[in-house]
Formats: structure tokens, C-alpha cells, sequence
């Protein structure tokens, strides 16, 4: 090595090289770092060009770092550096590099630009090597992410993978499946014939499937268990309100009705959707709610109101439930009038429907939230005495308990 | 490093254990820290989750983010209660600006990062399985600076992992080890390989390489 003497690592120095000498070498492990200040340096170093290394030549020009890489990386160097005409540079150890950069941001930022841009390049031609490269489909593959998980029964990360799926490319090539994969996963029934296709099965989950489901819900025990915190119940507090209302989301996941009669166009609406965007967007909204997002829910559950076509039965369905939804996510948002006002216009638009009870129920809810404890009971009575008599009876009935208490004390 | 706590109350995350903080192929605009627990990061490959890297304290992932948008290249799954930082590359120059520290380190990392795929590259490009196998035992004996390479130098290392790094299927990579075991110039592990010469290795892997530049 040629040029002037190295001082210890203290404080940046300046070195001056003849022409043709070698700064360093490739292999040459140091951790020093250099600027050029004036003349010419050439580095020499093997690249990888359509799967073939080849020897390739970069010049720095006056002011550009070089030896940077290896220096910070405690690796050795990657190319040779040799100067052409007489040069000077200056040498920075690891810590007055650290000094200057710290100083300027700016720097960094460019030189993080470059690295981040070599990064990728060499990561492209490694994958390339590795067969893992070229055409693929991200959309594709993602869904494929979940499908695999599915398949090795862990649905934890399967649902991630579904749902990021449904957030990034909805409406594409297999949403129908993801949503149908995301339902099975939430509703623990993973096991479900994988071939059976969205539509068909949400059309025929008539009220037999439900009712088998009522039952098994009849029969669990979460009830007894919660009705000591019902007891407790505070009007000021906000706990009652989760607790009551997580005990209603077990109701509504598995509600649904085919009596839509009555049924009537919504007229503020723009573009004429297909089916898949109403389940699709249904459940989208379901999942938002169901962790906890629910302004985001309620505006999605409102998008559903723009439809102008429905396709069919099912989507009717998810229709008029969406109105009884958009009425539940305002109440979990503290919007106690509105929601008063979306579920009597539900009512009054769908009076046959299903879900009338269960809207009577969030009525009082609503009115019990607002600490309207005299309304609340006439909903809550209202709904006690309705027939069929069900969970949502029950509910009612506990919720009067709990008033009538409060009245007494 | 550890970033101050100020920043944790802005950017930071957490995950349980086993929870996914992104997966393979799904848009990326945030990179991340740890800054406690680890960090896998994975790849489906053939049906099967394999994995590339565990993540510790301090250290970065899911910095191509910071460039520009790209589907990840593989998942990152927290191993542990995992806290982050997350940076969205939008708020990237600002937070360099506000914290020089972090933008030296992430200088440090992403030297180390190319350097390890440049690395890895080399080895792809070896031809012969033996060659590749030697070469993979080679950089991971450059990981470690203060091996005495005049001495056996002890690798951790499972036959899995040679194969992920040399790109070859585990049986082949077997092979190869079973072979070289038997001609005496390592002795085979379970978990470690120990190799009895490694600038044997060096000279043979080097010398091939120069063969084939052009």
C-alpha cells in the first residue's frame, strides 16, 4: 500500500495516493471509511449479471463515500479500490463516521435509499436462483398464505392471511372463498365441505340450521354465569353495556330470515351491486365489529344501503339485517338517537321481519344507555311478552330485573 | 439499541406469541423494531413453513418497506409477547430526522443485510452440491470473526438450515455431509458441524469461483 502514513483512530485524516495504488483490497478486512476528495477512484468488484459473475467497474466521483458497506458490516471488502491520477481522500474510522452522519440526516437518507435499492436488486436475482422468483400472482399467493395454514389447522394465522386478503383485493378471483373460509374459522366450523360454494350455502342456512343452533345456544351455561354482573349493574357505568351487548352478538351471528315480503327498494342509492359485494361487504363489516371497529362497521354496513339490486333471498336477507346492524354499531358508539331512529325505521320498513324482537330489545338498550329507565321497561316488557318465547325474552326479562331493582334502592 | 421511551408510546405494537405481524405476498408499507421478544421470519415453501431467520432486540425487519410499496417476501410471526416499533414509510423522513441514532443503525443493518445476501448469492451460484455445501460452512465461519481458522472451527448449524442457505433439498445436503464425515474432513452433529479444515474448504470454494468469472 502506497500514499501517506495512517494515524491511529483518532479524528478524520487526509491521505494522498499516486496514481495505480491500491486503497484496499477485495477480501482486506478494515474498518475505515473513505470520501474522495479529489482525483479518481475506480472499484473493482464481481457482480452477478443473468446468473454469471461478472467483473465490473464503478467509478466515485469527488465527494462520494466509499468502503462504507464492509466498514459498517464488519465484513470484508467486497471490491477492490484502486486510484487513477494522483488522489487524495479522507479516512473516517467507524466513530467519526458515526459523528458526521449524525450531523447530517440527510446523508443517511440518501445512502439508505441506495442500500435499500441494492437490497432488493440482489433479493430479486436470489429468488430468481431459487426457482421462488418471476411471475407471480401476490394476490394469488396470498390467498394461497391462508389456504395453507387452513389446511394445517392453524386457523389463527389462516385468518390473518384471509382477512389481509379480503382488505387488499376484495371482489378478485377467490374473495368468495376467503369470506367463507374467515366465517368457518370464527364460527369454529372449519371442517366444513371446502367445496361448497358461498352463495349457495348462505341461501339455504334457512331456520332449521338456526334453530338447531338456538338450541345449542339455549343450552349454555355463559347466561348463569354473567347474571351476576347484570346485577351489579350501574346505569353510569360502561361495563354493563359490553357485557350485555356481547351476551346479544351471541344471538345475532345465527339469526336469519327468508320472510321478506314486505321487502322494499332503498331509493339513495348510486350503482347497481352484485351478490358478492353485499355478502362480501356484509361480512367485512362483521368482522369489524366483531373487534370492536365499529365506526368502521357502520360504514360499511351503511354502504350495504346503497345497493339497488338485490340478487336474491340471501341477500335480502343480509340487507334487512344490515338495517338492525347499522342501529347495534350505534349504540356501541354511544349514538343513542340515532340508533333509535334505525331500528324504529327498521320496524316500520320490515314489520314482519325477525329481527323485530330483537330490535325492540336494542330499543330499550338504547333507552336504558340513555337513562331512560321508564322506556326502557316498556321495551323490555314489550319484548318479554313476545312469542316465541327465546334467549331474546330472557334478556329482556333480566334487563327489567335489573331496572326494578335500581327503582327500589 | 433500545429507542426511548417516547417513541414506543407513538409507534409502539405488540403481539401475543405465534400472532402474524405480516405475512408473504401482502402489500408492505411499515418496517419494524423489536424491541422485545423475537421474531420469526418464514416462508411457505412447498407446503411446508420454513424458516429463514429469527429476529432478536434491536433488530429490523420489513425495511424494503422503506423504499417503496412491494408485497413482503416472506411472513413474520412474533415467537414471544412481542413489543415493536412500526414506521410507516410515509413518516420516514421525519423520524430519521428526529432520531440520527436510528437512521445510523438502520445503515448499519442494511450493510449487513446485503453484505449476508451478496454472501448467500455466491453460494447459489456455486454449481456442485459439495461445493455449495463447503461454502455454506464457510460464510458461517466468516459470521464469526474470532474463529481461530488454524483450528477446527465448530459451526452451529442443522442440516436444515445448509439447506436453506445453499438452496438444496435437505436429503441432497445429507449427502454431502455423510460423505465429507466419512473422508474425515468434518465431524457431523446433530446440532453442529465441526470442521477440521476450514481454509482447505476456502481454497477449494475460491478457486472454483475464479473459474467461473469471467
Amino acid at each position: 500500500m502506497t500514499g501517506g502514513t495512517m494515524k491511529p483512530a483518532s479524528g478524520i485524516t487526509t491521505r494522498g495516493y499516486k496514481s495505480g495504488s491500491i486503497i484496499y483490497f477485495e477480501g482486506d478486512k478494515s474498518e475505515y471509511i473513505y470520501i474522495l476528495k479529489q482525483g479518481r477512484v475506480i472499484l473493482t468488484s464481481n457482480k452477478i449479471e443473468q446468473g454469471e459473475i461478472v467483473e465490473t467497474k464503478e467509478e466515485i466521483k469527488p465527494g462520494e463515500f466509499f468502503g462504507v458497506k464492509s466498514s459498517l458490516g464488519k465484513y470484508p471488502r467486497d471490491e477492490t479500490a484502486q486510484t487513477v491520477g494522483d488522489t487524495i481522500v479522507l479516512v473516517l474510522t467507524l466513530a467519526d463516521f458515526e459523528t458526521l452522519v449524525l450531523k447530517n440526516v440527510n446523508v443517511v437518507k440518501k445512502m439508505l435509499r441506495v442500500f435499500s435499492n441494492q437490497l432488493r436488486k440482489i433479493g430479486k436475482i436470489n429468488r430468481e436462483i431459487l426457482g421462488e422468483g418471476g411471475a407471480t400472482n401476490p394476490e394469488v399467493e396470498l390467498f394461497k398464505i391462508g389456504e395453507h395454514y387452513y389446511k394445517v389447522g392453524r386457523y389463527k394465522q389462516a385468518l390473518y392471511a384471509y382477512k389481509r386478503y379480503m382488505e387488499y383485493y376484495p371482489n378478485t378471483q377467490y374473495s368468495d372463498m376467503a369470506m367463507k373460509r374467515i366465517n368457518a374459522i370464527q364460527s369454529g366450523s372449519t371442517d366444513s365441505d371446502v367445496q361448497t360454494d358461498f352463495e349457495v350455502e348462505t341461501a339455504v342456512s334457512d331456520s332449521a340450521a338456526d334453530e338447531a343452533k338456538f338450541t345449542d345456544f339455549t343450552l349454555d351455561e355463559g347466561d348463569e354465569q354473567k347474571a351476576p354482573l347484570n346485577d351489579e349493574f350501574d346505569l353510569g357505568g360502561g361495563g354493563v353495556e359490553s357485557s350485555l351487548s356481547s351476551e346479544m352478538d351471541d344471538f345475532l351471528s345465527d339469526d336469519s330470515s327468508d320472510n321478506l315480503d314486505d321487502f322494499s327498494f332503498d331509493e339513495s342509492s348510486d350503482a347497481a351491486s352484485g351478490a358478492q359485494d353485499v355478502s362480501t361487504t356484509y361480512y367485512d363489516a362483521v368482522n369489524l365489529f366483531s373487534q370492536g371497529s365499529f365506526s368502521e362497521a357502520l360504514s360499511q354496513f351503511e354502504e350495504i344501503l346503497q345497493v339497488k339490486t338485490l340478487k336474491d333471498n340471501a341477500e335480502r336477507n343480509l340487507f334487512e339485517k344490515t338495517h338492525f346492524e347499522i342501529g347495534r354499531c350505534q349504540i356501541k358508539l354511544g349514538q343513542y338517537n340515532e340508533a333509535l331512529k334505525s331500528l324504529s325505521a327498521m320496524i316500520k320498513k320490515f314489520p314482519k321481519s325477525e329481527y323485530v324482537k330483537i330490535a325492540l330489545f336494542h330499543i330499550g338498550l338504547a333507552y336504558e344507555m340513555m337513562k331512560n329507565a321508564d322506556k326502557a321497561i316498556t321495551y323490555y316488557n314489550k319484548v318479554a311478552s313476545m312469542e316465541p318465547k327465546d334467549q331474546i325474552n330472557k334478556q329482556a326479562l333480566k334487563r327489567l330485573t335489573v331496572l326494578k331493582n335500581k327503582e327500589n334502592v | 439499541m433500545l429507542l426511548d421511551e417516547k417513541l414506543f408510546e407513538k409507534f409502539g405494537v405488540e403481539y401475543a406469541s405465534n400472532e402474524i405481524i405480516f405475512t408473504e405476498f401482502e402489500p408492505g408499507n411499515e418496517f419494524y423494531f423489536i424491541q422485545e421478544g423475537r421474531v420469526k421470519i418464514v416462508k411457505i415453501i412447498n407446503n411446508t413453513e420454513k424458516t429463514l431467520d429469527v429476529l432478536e432486540i434491536g433488530d429490523v425487519f420489513g425495511e424494503m418497506a422503506i423504499l417503496e410499496e412491494e408485497p413482503r417476501s416472506a411472513s413474520a410471526i412474533a415467537m414471544d409477547d412481542v413489543k415493536v416499533l412500526k414506521f410507516h414509510r410515509d413518516n420516514f423522513d421525519s423520524l430519521l430526522q428526529g432520531n440520527p441514532q436510528l437512521a445510523y443503525k438502520l445503515l448499519v443493518i442494511f450493510s449487513k443485510r446485503i453484505y449476508d445476501a451478496k454472501r448467500r448469492l455466491m453460494i447459489l451460484l456455486l454449481d456442485d452440491p459439495q461445493l455449495k455445501v463447503m461454502d455454506v460452512l464457510n460464510m458461517l465461519t466468516e459470521h464469526d470473526p474470532q474463529s481461530d481458522l488454524g483450528q477446527p472451527v465448530t459451526i452451529h448449524v442443522t442440516v436444515q438450515e445448509v439447506a436453506n442457505w445453499a438452496g438444496m433439498q435437505v436429503n441432497d445436503v445429507q449427502k454431502v455431509l455423510t460423505h465429507f464425515n466419512k473422508l474425515g474432513k468434518i465431524e457431523l452433529y446433530n446440532d453442529k458441524v465441526i470442521v477440521n479444515n476450514i481454509r482447505d474448504f476456502q481454497r477449494i470454494v475460491t478457486s472454483k469461483r475464479k473459474s467461473l468469472t469471467r
